[in-house]
């Protein structure tokens, strides 16, 4: 967090209501601080952060998971990208040749099984299923509304993604898993409870 | 009569009065009580017409296709209570991502004393 402080970006943080005094260990980082007076998950979390975002008029929008998984020297090659490729959003890998991980092979098989769940529902195959890290323009902010309040919410992008044309690129990106972002992490036994909210996202919708 | 037929009656009723305690503010409510609580000790009583309704359907016991439409029942009454759980879910989320917004703050830079914490 504090390198990417350091990189000069507008840091906007969602405190998703967490019991760890997070604004307390943030205190002296030149960022915007939300809280949700209860927790609600990532994907609201997610779009609070968007929505905040818009309002403040930014141009590139960027995800990036608070537990230190991703690495911020890929944001400016990613805002490269999206702007040579011209694409609304680009998508951050960690399968596709030249991407960097520790990911262990449990999880590897976990995420190859998401991709096409996903490509199920929105008709888009991309090579990461739940990558957090994500460069995407004004316009496509526009067309985000993430309703999926917890996990389903990756799923939800890509239909968003695939429902409103927006073009899309895949960059590798650099996800390095430590002790921390695996007991904060999900747990693979997770992608199950993520299919079940995925199916009735579907009926539901 | 039967025992089984007295605790029916005896619910349906229990629940019928509950529900006119309940809603008593329209006629239209009371008229749908009092229709089903009628329609309710009606099929107890006399079970043998459930039967009758029954062989019309194909189901041999009057028992067996209240069962069957209870379960369809109650599975239509789960998935709409769901989704109005979601909308409820996502006004509450509406809230609580607004008042978030409001309440945004501007952490500044570091002071020299909050360096150690760092």
């Amino acid at each position: 967090m504090t390198e990417v402080v350091e990189q000069g970006y507008k840091v906007v943080v969602v405190d998703d209501c967490s019991v760890d005094s997070s604004k307390k260990q943030l205190q002296g980082l030149k960022l915007y601080y939300l809280r949700h007076r209860t927790n609600m998950g990532q994907g609201a979390a997610l779009q609070t952060g968007i929505e905040f975002a818009k309002k403040k008029g930014a141009k590139y929008f960027v995800t990036f998971d608070a537990d230190g998984q991703h690495d911020c020297r890929d944001i400016p090659v990613m805002v490269e990208v999206l702007q040579k490729n011209r694409s609304d959003i680009v998508f951050g890998s960690r399968f596709l040749p030249g991407a960097r991980t520790n990911i262990s092979g449990a999880r590897s098989f976990v995420l190859n099984v998401a991709r096409y769940v996903n490509y199920l529902v929105s008709g888009i195959l991309l090579s990461d299923a739940y990558n957090g890290l994500r460069v995407f323009n004004a316009k496509a902010a526009g067309f985000l509304k993430i309703t999926e309040n917890k996990m389903a919410h990756a799923t939800e992008i890509q239909l968003l993604v695939a429902k409103n044309k927006l073009s899309y690129s895949e960059f590798p990106n650099n996800i390095q898993y430590n002790e921390y972002t695996k007991r904060k992490g999900l747990r693979n036994i997770d992608g199950l409870k993520i299919v079940f909210e995925i199916l009735l996202f579907k009926i539901f919708r | 009569m039967t025992l089984i037929q007295i605790i029916l009656a005896a619910g349906i009723v229990i629940i019928a009065a509950y529900m006119y305690l309940r809603l008593r503010s329209t006629l239209f409510d009371v008229i749908m009580i009092l229709f089903f609580l009628i329609i309710g000790i009606v099929f107890v009583m006399f079970n043998e017409l459930t039967d009758i309704i029954a062989h019309f359907l194909g189901i041999s016991r009057g028992a067996d296709m209240i069962f069957y439409l209870g379960i369809l029942f109650l599975f239509f009454l789960i998935l709409k209570l769901y989704s109005r759980l979601r909308r409820i879910e996502q006004k509450f989320t509406e809230l609580v991502r607004n008042k978030s917004i409001e309440e945004a703050e501007e952490l500044s830079e570091r002071t020299p004393s909050e360096d150690k914490k760092n």
